[in-house]
């Protein structure tokens, strides 16, 4: 099912990013696809609360920072309920497989909905495994929830914007590898054109992946820049497609600009699966899915239970509209490099004339 | 105060980056208008495709 949703979001991505083609404008209802895509992918990548369990709550308490509050969500039984002066002592089933049902400490001040079938509570672990006090109400039968990971927390929603931008650089990358075999074998300008112009969106896609990853890993590993092997591929492909430029702004001549830069795109992109897919999977690292990790990481492994199927469903729809936007800003790129060029030609020709 | 940020502050979060989102939307939907009618005037005034 993963593997279903995720290709859908991907294929259709370039799918429908490809039609129309790429030079010719965006009807509205395209727009209007690429515009509510993202949207939902923020609303649903950043509204639904984080789930967890006790289980969760323990392993926070014991390995992560007994000073965070876990989100659990579950059932309370409020026939049960005992009162102590203004505190409440209910139990409370939470939703885990098999469920655990502990005791929640309901300090004065919390007025906890009695009429919902599934509350969301933030709780610390109290005085033992079987005992939490609550801090918060986080909601009340929510219609959606993603799973809380312990020493993830809200951190784990990085995932949605972090690795569509990431992979839509390798999309770009690819395209420009195209249009410059397609420019060495027809030397139409226009293809050159295609070229530059997904290297240049696809290096912005790459800078913004770096700089979300950067952000995260502050957050999560302590530092912003950690020379884990995936950072340092990405480092070593921005250096690459930052001499690509490089090397266009020191050739004059435009026949011979576009030849020597699609021979470079053809050559640099040679690196691009190596540095990308497999050499931050050789070695070890702090990433996901490096030698040192027990999975392929949240996307590409195959252990069920890996990624939460709301996650499966947000990513898969983060990965089609991020497509879409890389392709709605390649188009408008090409188009003004066509008109730029199309306004070259016809003032060459009048000079012509005039002569 | 801590009770507060729990619950509200990956709401901060949606609204910052909506609001952003809105605003790329909506200089992207601007950018594809004004693409059209510069598309439209050259092909109108001859243009020559490269």
């Amino acid at each position: 099912m993963k593997a279903i949703l995720i290709s859908l979001g991907v294929v259709g991505g370039v799918i429908v990013g490809l039609v129309p083609a790429v030079h010719r404008s965006r009807p509205r209802w395209w727009m209007a696809l690429c515009i509510g895509g993202m949207g939902l992918t923020i609303a649903l990548g950043l509204l639904p609360p984080l789930s967890g369990t006790f289980r969760d709550a323990v392993i926070t308490w014991r390995q992560v920072n007994p000073e965070l509050y876990v989100p659990v969500a579950g059932t309370l039984d409020w026939d049960a309920a005992v009162a102590s002066g203004d505190t409440l002592v209910v139990p409370m089933t939470d939703r885990a497989i098999p469920p655990t049902t502990a005791m929640v400490v309901i300090p004065p001040g919390f007025s906890v909905p009695k009429d919902a079938s599934v509350v969301i509570l933030a709780v610390q672990r109290w005085k033992n495994d079987q005992q939490f006090v609550v801090r918060g109400i986080v909601a009340a039968d929510p219609i959606l929830a993603l799973p809380f990971i312990p020493g993830l927390e809200e951190r784990a929603r990085n995932l949605f914007f972090h690795v569509p931008l990431s992979w839509v650089a390798v999309v770009a990358y690819a395209y420009a590898l195209w249009y410059a075999v397609l420019f060495l074998r027809r030397r139409r300008f226009i293809d050159d054109i295609h070229s530059v112009s997904a290297v240049s969106i696809g290096t912005l896609f790459a800078l913004l992946a770096t700089a979300t990853g950067s952000i995260w890993a502050k957050f999560n590993w302590g530092s912003f820049w950690n020379w884990d092997p995936r950072e340092t591929s990405i480092f070593l492909l921005l250096l690459i497609y930052a001499a690509y430029f490089a090397l266009r702004q020191s050739i004059e001549e435009p026949q011979r600009r576009a030849q020597i830069a699609a021979i470079y795109a053809i050559v640099a992109f040679v690196t691009v699966p190596f540095l990308v897919f497999v050499m931050p999977r050789l070695m070890e690292g702090l990433h996901p899915g490096s030698a040192s990790d027990q999975t392929a990481g949240p996307i590409l492994s195959t252990q069920p239970g890996v990624l939460h199927p709301l996650k499966q469903i947000v990513f898969a729809l983060s990965m089609f509209s991020f497509s879409l936007l890389f392709f709605w800003l390649l188009s408008l790129r090409v188009r003004s490099g066509i008109l730029a060029l199309q306004h070259k030609i016809q003032q060459v020709q009048e000079m012509s004339e005039t002569r | 105060m801590e009770a507060f940020l729990v619950r509200y502050s990956i709401y901060v979060v949606f609204l910052i980056v909506l609001v952003i989102w809105i605003g790329i939307a909506g200089w992207l939907w601007r950018l594809e208008r004004r693409l059209v009618k510069l598309e439209q005037w050259a092909r109108q005034h001859g243009g020559n495709r490269p």
